[in-house]
């Protein structure tokens, strides 16, 4: 059964038609790609997806149910969590308190026990702190945990968004050029990473991402997008050779 | 048990601190008393508002209207209905001093109440607004309040508003001051403070993560706006007389000054400046000659102190930008940078002296002592931009750490 479906769904700003009918599947454990050249409409995708713009037609059904018009944080609250292309952390706040704020839309306690500072407010809070513990071991982060997130290393703040997004629990994490700036080594580890992530907790997960040998060695499948319409859909090696990908990414053969 | 025990014990001090607070200031001047009050109620009010401000990052600045209508509700009501036979019936049998403090409870909550409401009226159209544009509205949003107030002949337009009984407790008001302080101290200690904190950070990412944030905001302006009402509930019974402009726009202003100065965010910061803030001009009233009148500068004097004030200050921001280092080395160019602007000061007064008009020119410092309090506030933020606590809190192991010469941990709070 399909996870998540886009079904013809566009978006326009005006007159521009950032996102044309486009239309895929992501079934549950997917380890999907969304690329593209640059303007191709790949974030607006995600944008979509999360909420933050409402189709102008379309559908978007996740688990059976249309999504679109909901607010980003109940979309949160459903089990889609994304990270940013342009990092968006919380910068003055440490490494565990950004990843506990992913957390806390499960919190159960209510807003007079925590100002009381009653037993079950601090407990929740234990237990989230801990659970927060356990996703910054997955994205090997344990080791600064009262670091201020501004002040990490670059490829560190990427991991962060990442374990960020996995303390909501989501059941599809989307991951917006989570490469993007690192070093190959660094790209090698992130990779295994997010097919760890798949593998180890059955997250499905879609990525955008520039790089063709990240995303043509780490997906299973890839949906190619070119001025806001679909391309092309396929596994890698499909991918590769369709002649309007290469065309779109290259050029037009002189 | 444990930890019911410390609860017990913490709340007990609390409630006795206060009360050794007015058993102390007992036979001390009316002056002096309201001094402790106004800096009690400073304190609520900084602190509530560094809830909105520093914390959830919602740039308000027309708290003076929140702490009003507290003021004007339970004054209104203690005056209308305090008296009436059906209230006092109620209260039939108690001793007269406990029926007034009942009363007095209830319009503290009566009164938060009223400013949440007022709280959630200028919460709501400006969940769209941020920044520059929301202050503009919060601004607006307090001199309606203030204007309709005073053309109200019921409250008593611009003469103000007579509140009799009155109800003078220091106790009470310092209470509310370590409650306001609590709530948001623990709201930071839990998990549920992270919310608040991630709307001031970044609202995108911290909607994508789910955090409602029009719910957060709604809820920093009610928590907020309600200390601020219960402050001016208090504030109408002590003084027993309240006025419009007892809530002007400067009051808004200067609690926010309170906020900036103390360090946007940090709680202890906040209850720091305000105590400065409202002792500060209140001290440089006090300066008296040895014959009991006012004590004067010669221009030239002051004209030395400036010369001082900005030597000093211009070499100490310069040391603070110079890479320095070993610690006691730094520590010697501050001392240094001090001592040339107490020199400064000096060769200053010697020359400006021979300058007749100068020094023939007399002035009182209590006259301008608001400029001191204008000259301190710039000194300060130029010499401390983030604040004079910055956005750390107390805690005992800061006070560890102050002594062992390491390095303090960068985290807004301590999860």
């Amino acid at each position: 059964m399909s996870l998540l479906t886009l079904d013809k769904a566009t978006i326009r700003f005006g007159g521009l038609i950032a996102v044309n009918e486009v239309s895929f599947d992501l079934n549950k454990g997917d380890l999907f790609g969304l690329i593209g050249p640059n303007g191709a409409g790949k974030t607006t995708c995600f944008n979509l997806i999360t909420g933050v713009y409402t189709p102008t037609s379309g559908d978007i059904i996740f688990n059976g149910k249309k999504i679109q018009g909901t607010p980003p944080n109940k979309i949160a609250g459903l089990g889609i969590c994304r990270t940013f292309q342009n990092i968006r952390l919380f910068p003055a706040l440490s490494v565990l308190e950004n990843v506990v704020v992913g957390g806390y839309l499960r919190h159960r306690t209510s807003l007079a026990s925590a100002l009381l500072y009653l037993p079950p407010a601090l407990k929740e809070t234990e237990r989230l702190k801990a659970e927060a513990m356990e996703n910054l071991k997955i994205l090997d982060l344990d080791g600064v945990p009262n670091a201020r997130a501004a002040d990490l290393p670059y490829g560190m703040q990427r991991r962060l968004e990442i374990a960020r997004a996995m303390a909501t629990k989501p059941e599809l994490l989307l991951l917006d050029e989570p490469a993007a700036g690192m070093n190959p080594l660094e790209k090698q580890d992130l990779m295994e990473t997010v097919r760890r992530i798949r593998d180890n907790y059955g997250i499905t997960i879609l990525v955008i991402e520039h790089d063709m040998r990240f995303v043509m060695n780490l997906c299973e499948r890839i949906v190619v997008l070119d001025h806001g319409e679909e391309i092309a859909q396929g596994p890698p090696d499909q991918i590769r050779n369709d002649p309007k990908v290469i065309s779109a990414y290259l050029g037009e053969p002189v | 048990m444990k930890f019911w025990g410390i609860r017990l014990v913490s709340i007990l001090v609390a409630i006795g601190a206060c009360f050794a607070l007015q058993g102390l200031t007992g036979h001390w001047s009316d002056y002096a008393q309201r001094i402790v009050v106004l800096i009690g109620l400073y304190v609520t009010l900084a602190v509530s508002l560094n809830l909105i401000n520093g914390i959830t990052g919602q740039f308000s600045i027309g708290h003076a209207a929140f702490y009003q209508v507290g003021a004007y509700t339970a004054g209104y009501l203690t005056l209308t209905y305090f008296n009436s036979p059906r209230v006092q019936g109620m209260l039939h049998g108690l001793p007269a001093n406990s029926r007034l403090t009942i009363w007095l409870l209830l319009m503290i909550i009566v009164g938060a109440l009223a400013a949440a409401l007022a709280g959630l009226l200028v919460g709501l159209p400006s969940l769209r607004l941020k920044g520059d544009y929301l202050a503009i509205v919060t601004l607006g949003f307090g001199e309606i309040i203030r204007i309709i107030v005073q053309n109200q002949q019921a409250l008593g337009g611009s003469y103000g508003m007579n509140v009799t009984p009155k109800y003078e407790s220091i106790a009470v008001i310092w209470l509310l001051a370590i409650v306001c302080i609590a709530c948001c101290r623990n709201l930071l200690k839990t998990a549920h403070g992270l919310p608040f904190l991630s709307v001031r950070e970044d609202e995108v990412a911290g909607q994508a993560m789910g955090v409602n944030v029009t719910r957060t905001k709604v809820t920093a302006f009610l928590i907020g706006s309600a200390f601020a009402g219960a402050a001016g509930a208090l504030l109408a019974h002590f003084e027993g007389f309240i006025t419009p402009a007892t809530f002007g726009m400067d009051v808004s202003f200067i609690i926010l000054t309170m906020v900036v100065l103390g360090g946007t965010g940090s709680i202890t910061g906040s209850v720091i400046a305000a105590a400065l803030l409202t002792y500060l001009p209140e001290y440089l009233r006090g300066f008296k000659g040895a014959d009991g009148n006012a004590l004067s500068l010669s221009g030239a004097n002051v004209v030395a102190w400036m010369v001082g004030v900005a030597l000093a200050v211009g070499l100490l921001r310069w040391v603070m930008q110079k890479h320095i280092e070993s610690k006691g080395k730094r520590l010697g160019f501050y001392v240094g940078a001090i001592v040339a602007g107490a020199v400064g000061r000096i060769v200053g007064n010697l020359v400006f002296a021979h300058i007749a008009p100068l020094q023939d020119k007399q002035i009182p410092i209590d006259q301008v002592r608001m400029v001191i309090f204008a000259v301190v506030l710039i000194v300060i933020m130029l010499l401390r931009p983030q604040g004079i606590f910055a956005h750390h809190e107390f805690s005992w192991s800061l006070v560890r750490r102050l002594f062992k010469r390491e390095e303090v941990p960068h985290t807004a709070v301590s999860v």
